[in-house]
């Protein structure tokens, strides 16, 4: 059974939702974090408009969302479900509500200056849909002679992190993005074969083999859980009329076409339409070839009424947008030839003017420039080509501004972007920081104590002297440091730090800094040596311990394996990385397996770039890193001094990235 | 080929009908353009509210419940901003912003917008750039979780810093050159129904310690990147929030400024926005 349906707007208002029981919102407000804001990992390249089936669903707190998303009305459509119930249905679900949401109230959700939109008929929309597809689903379960063992592989086979689309799903998707990018995996549909005898059922052949088909094995558990959810879902109060007169006749239907096995109200018509004239196992390949062959979608509403089973009108209403909206969708490739002289001279002229519609063509040639751009200030192809994605995606059917031609809207959608990838969170203000960790206030409860920081990198990116730096501007502010000689690997590593406590001691010597350094030798354990400072500083009274590190290069498994330990035993407030802004340094996978070192639940907080005073206008590196892990740039190294260190300012990278 | 050549000829020739369809060309296309493109600039002309503030503060549930005027509509983060437009009618007596806000409602009618921004921190360049820059900019609103402010303390205070900030500069630069007359900024104390709420006096000591403890912590902090070490002098006293070189911060010192901040306590959820009503009317 479902949790709750919500349908909103990018601006956070609900248009209209459904609850079943209660749904914490913190859970799709980090949703829309996570997957919309910082565009995390695996759901980069959400701007696109794509069926629910193709985006990845978000797991949280025992919740699955499924969810899609209308780049143009900015709305998005997502249904949460407890993780236990593996509900097929729901993509479709998700899919068909939001082309009937669309076609119903578009217009008015174009309107400007209003966030009202009047959709309190939409809850009928949304029984009726529930009902379809929650049925089909029980209905399958139910069905006699078709063992439950196999309805329930054939439902439970859509699970799984990487749902395999239920056929159904499939076909549409295939009509839905017609000639564009996906490619078609309806015909490549493995058969399975072991379930191919179903008893009851002559001629079903086809149906278990195109229903079971993407289905992989499924464990024993998996399959009680789907009896579970099935229960679950039959109990449920869900739509009125679900059980009494509706069942039959629904029953009725699915004897005639169960074997399609389709979760969609077209598909079901078709197939009753077939029915009529022939066999059963005759009318499932009518009914795929026609899906196929893309019938005219106004014959078959009228076909369906006039046949056998007399839905109601909402039922037809429905259908009707569910399968203008898959033939508007295929039809739309290629508009012919005819005006496209006229057209372009228009565009042309709109080119100039502005108030021009952005077509993927428009586009193609300047984002290479911007792409071409971007590699040369030394941004990583793959981050390039990723944020060359997220524009075109964003820009794709957008007008232009007046006077204002495609490159100036491509510059400024792309400064956008890249001040939203490098803008962190959460900003740091580091000192404040370290005050509420030392002096915390009475009102907290929280007992002080020294505020600890440590810094991880390959060899020789400046850790030791990036340290020194920070190390130097906390003295200026008088806090009382105790430096951690956690390199016991290197020869000389704790002699240069010592160095460097020395020059810093005599610097800052008059201000009143105060700093100590904490070595254990050679060959001892980095991560108790850490410890042991920690505690040390406690004991002495010391406000900050800088934790230097071991250089060690990021495909060094053994070194890496030790930085788990590290962050448990030092229990750092802040572990930053120090990264070079080189050309041609792998600092991306550098920044990766560092990133992944510490064990779950803990990530880099930031990095400092070094060297950054010696690539001019190249700073690149910055957007690949950020781009490749999703942690912040906090400082830049942009010399040799002490002194030498600055606070990364998101603008300033964005206007070198951009310049020419 | 042959009919080429006479048509060319033909439209070559000096004739009447060749002379007014050339006027007709001259005068018509800047016409045209001119419509064309005004009807695809969008007008901004009207006063606009900014509504600024961390995420989860209650910005879109204030929005939406003005618009509606009598429910607030569930909310979730939001990720662009968003305009509406209202009506607040002055002169009549105002009693609560229900009345104010209805189409026939006595008084003068106002049109204005009242803009929603964003509150994540990846998103607030929206906002930024409005506190910025926007001409029409009449008021911000700047909405708080009072009942949170305990835990929240510095994330936003450190918002209510930058917009401070922003808005210091851009009246300084007002002085020399054209800039905006002046800016009202109230502080929106929201959720005063949770029983956690602070009053409004805490609300605004926290805020004054906690202005004033970045402050101290900025100005000593590390310059940005893209800030040359020569340049270092004249903008110390440009990035001090407040009275140069004063021990405490204090709103009031933002006066120096022509900047007026108001701290008002409130409930969108138990609809006792009619203070911020009051002042927004005032704005525009
Ligand atoms: N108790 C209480 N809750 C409120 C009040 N106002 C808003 N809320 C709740 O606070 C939550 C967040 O409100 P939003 O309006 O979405 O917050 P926002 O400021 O727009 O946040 P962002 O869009 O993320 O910047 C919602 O769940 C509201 O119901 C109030 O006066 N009292
Ligand atoms: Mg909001």
């Amino acid at each position: 059974m479902l949790d709750t349906f919500e349908i909103l707007t990018t601006s956070g208002v609900v248009l209209w939702s459904r609850s079943f029981s209660h749904v914490n919102p913190a859970i799709i407000n980090n949703f829309i974090a996570d997957v919309f804001i910082e565009e995390k990992a695996a759901a980069a390249g959400v701007k696109d408009t794509k069926s629910a089936a193709n985006n990845p669903a978000y797991k949280a707190d025992q919740h699955t969302l499924r969810w899609s998303f209308s780049k143009e009305l900015g709305v998005i459509f997502v249904a949460v479900y407890r993780s236990l119930l593996h509900l097929s249905w729901v993509d479709k679900l998700v899919d068909n509500l939001k082309t009937i949401f669309v076609d119903l109230y578009g217009e008015q959700l174009q309107k400007p200056n209003t966030t009202v939109v009047r959709c309190e008929k939409f809850d009928d929309y949304f029984d009726q849909q529930l009902r379809e597809l929650e049925s089909k689903a029980t209905t399958k379960a139910a069905q006699p002679g078709g063992t439950a063992f196999i309805d329930e592989e054939s439902i439970s086979g859509n699970l799984g992190d990487e749902p395999p689309l239920p056929p159904g799903l499939k076909h549409r998707n295939k009509v839905h993005d017609g000639a564009q990018d996906r490619p078609s995996t309806a015909e490549s549909t493995p058969v399975a074969t072991p379930n191919q005898s179903r008893p009851s059922t002559p001629g079903g052949n086809h149906l278990v083999v195109g229903k079971t088909g993407p289905m992989g094995k499924v464990s024993r558990r998996a399959r009680k859980m789907q009896i579970n959810s099935s229960a679950t879902a039959s109990s449920g109060d869900e739509g009125p009329g679900r059980k009494g007169k509706k069942a039959p006749k629904k029953g009725r239907k699915w004897d005639a076409d169960g074997f399609a096995d389709e979760d969609d109200g077209v598909q079901l018509d078709y197939s009753v339409t077939g029915k009529s004239a022939t066999s059963d196992s005759e009318a499932e390949a009518t009914g795929r070839s026609t899906v196929v062959e893309e019938i005219d979608s106004a014959t078959w509403g009228s076909k369906t009424s006039k046949g056998q089973f007399v839905l109601r009108d909402l039922d037809d209403e429905v259908h009707g947008i569910l399968s203008s909206a898959q033939s508007k969708n295929s039809d739309n490739a290629p508009t012919g030839i005819v005006n496209t002289g006229l057209s372009s001279i228009n565009s042309l002229f709109r080119n100039i003017v502005g108030g021009k519609t952005l077509t993927k063509e428009d586009l193609a040639k300047p984002m290479d420039g911007m792409e071409k751009h971007l590699i040369e200030k030394n941004v990583a192809r793959e981050a390039a080509v990723r944020l060359r994605e997220g524009v075109e995606k964003e820009l794709l059917g957008v007008k232009t501004g007046s006077f204002e031609s495609i490159d100036t809207r491509i510059k400024k959608a792309m400064e956008a972007s890249l001040t939203k990838m490098l803008t962190p969170t959460s900003s740091l203000d580091l000192l404040r920081e370290i005050d509420a960790v030392t002096r915390p206030s009475t009102l907290s409860g929280r007992k002080p104590r020294p505020f600890v920081m440590s810094i991880v990198g390959v060899n020789g990116v400046g850790k030791s002297t990036n340290l020194s730096k920070i190390c130097f501007f906390l003295l200026q502010n008088k806090y009382k440091v105790l430096i951690a000689a956690g390199d016991t690997f290197r020869s000389g590593a704790v002699e240069q730090l010592k160095v460097h406590v020395r020059n810093l001691k005599e610097l800052t010597e008059r201000e009143g800094g105060q700093v100590d350094i904490f070595e254990k030798g050679y060959g001892g354990d980095a991560a108790s040596v850490a410890k042991d400072a920690v505690k040390e500083a406690a004991n002495e009274g010391y406000d900050v311990v800088l934790i230097d590190t071991a250089g060690r290069r990021h495909n060094d498994q053994r070194l890496m394996s030790s930085l788990e330990k590290f962050a448990k035993f030092a229990q750092p407030d802040k572990i930053l990385m120090v990264g070079e802004a080189l050309v041609g340094s792998d600092s991306v996978a550098q920044a990766r397996n560092f990133n992944s070192s510490f064990g779950p639940g803990r990530n880099l907080d930031g990095f400092i770039i070094s060297k950054c005073d010696t690539v001019g206008d190249m700073v690149g590196t910055l957007v690949s890193i950020v781009h490749a892990t999703n942690v912040p740039v906090l400082f830049v190294g942009v010399g040799q001094h002490y002194s030498d260190i600055r606070n990364f300012s998101v603008r300033w990278a964005v206007e070198k990235l951009l310049s020419t | 080929m042959e009919g080429l050549k006479n048509t060319l000829e033909y439209l070559l020739t000096p004739s009447a009908p060749i002379f007014i369809v050339g006027a007709l060309i001259v005068l018509l296309v800047p016409i045209l353009v001119h419509f064309f493109v005004v009807r695809t600039t969008p007008y901004t002309t009207l006063p606009t509210i900014l509504l600024v503030g961390p995420s989860g503060a209650g910005k879109t549930s204030l929005l939406t419940l003005v618009e509606r005027g009598d429910k607030t509509v569930p909310t979730h983060t939001s990720q662009t901003p968003q305009p509406v437009e209202l009506t607040v009618s002055a002169g009549g007596a105002v009693q609560s912003f229900r009345e104010t806000a209805k189409e026939d409602a006595p008084g003068m009618h106002k049109k204005f917008l009242l803009m929603d921004t964003p509150g994540h921190g990846k998103l607030r360049k929206f906002a930024m750039d409005r506190v910025n820059t926007q001409d029409s900019l009449k008021g911000i609103m700047f909405v708080l979780d009072a009942a949170a402010l305990d835990e929240n303390l510095p994330a936003t205070g450190s918002y209510l810093y930058d917009v401070l900030l922003a808005l210091q500069k851009r009246m300084g630069a007002g002085k020399t050159s054209r800039g905006p007359s002046s800016i009202h900024v109230l502080i929106a104390a929201n959720k005063s129904d949770l029983f956690t709420a602070l009053p409004v006096s805490l609300v605004k000591s926290n805020l004054e310690a906690e202005l004033g403890r970045i402050r101290k912590s900025k100005s000593k902090g590390l310059l940005d990147s893209g800030v040359g070490a020569d340049d270092v002098g004249n903008e110390e006293s440009d990035n001090w929030l407040g009275t140069y070189g004063a021990e405490k911060f204090s709103f009031s010192q933002m006066r120096e400024f022509d900047l007026e901040v108001d701290i008002v306590g409130g409930s969108v959820l138990e609809g006792k926005v009619d203070k911020w009503w009051k002042w927004i009317s005032a704005r525009v």
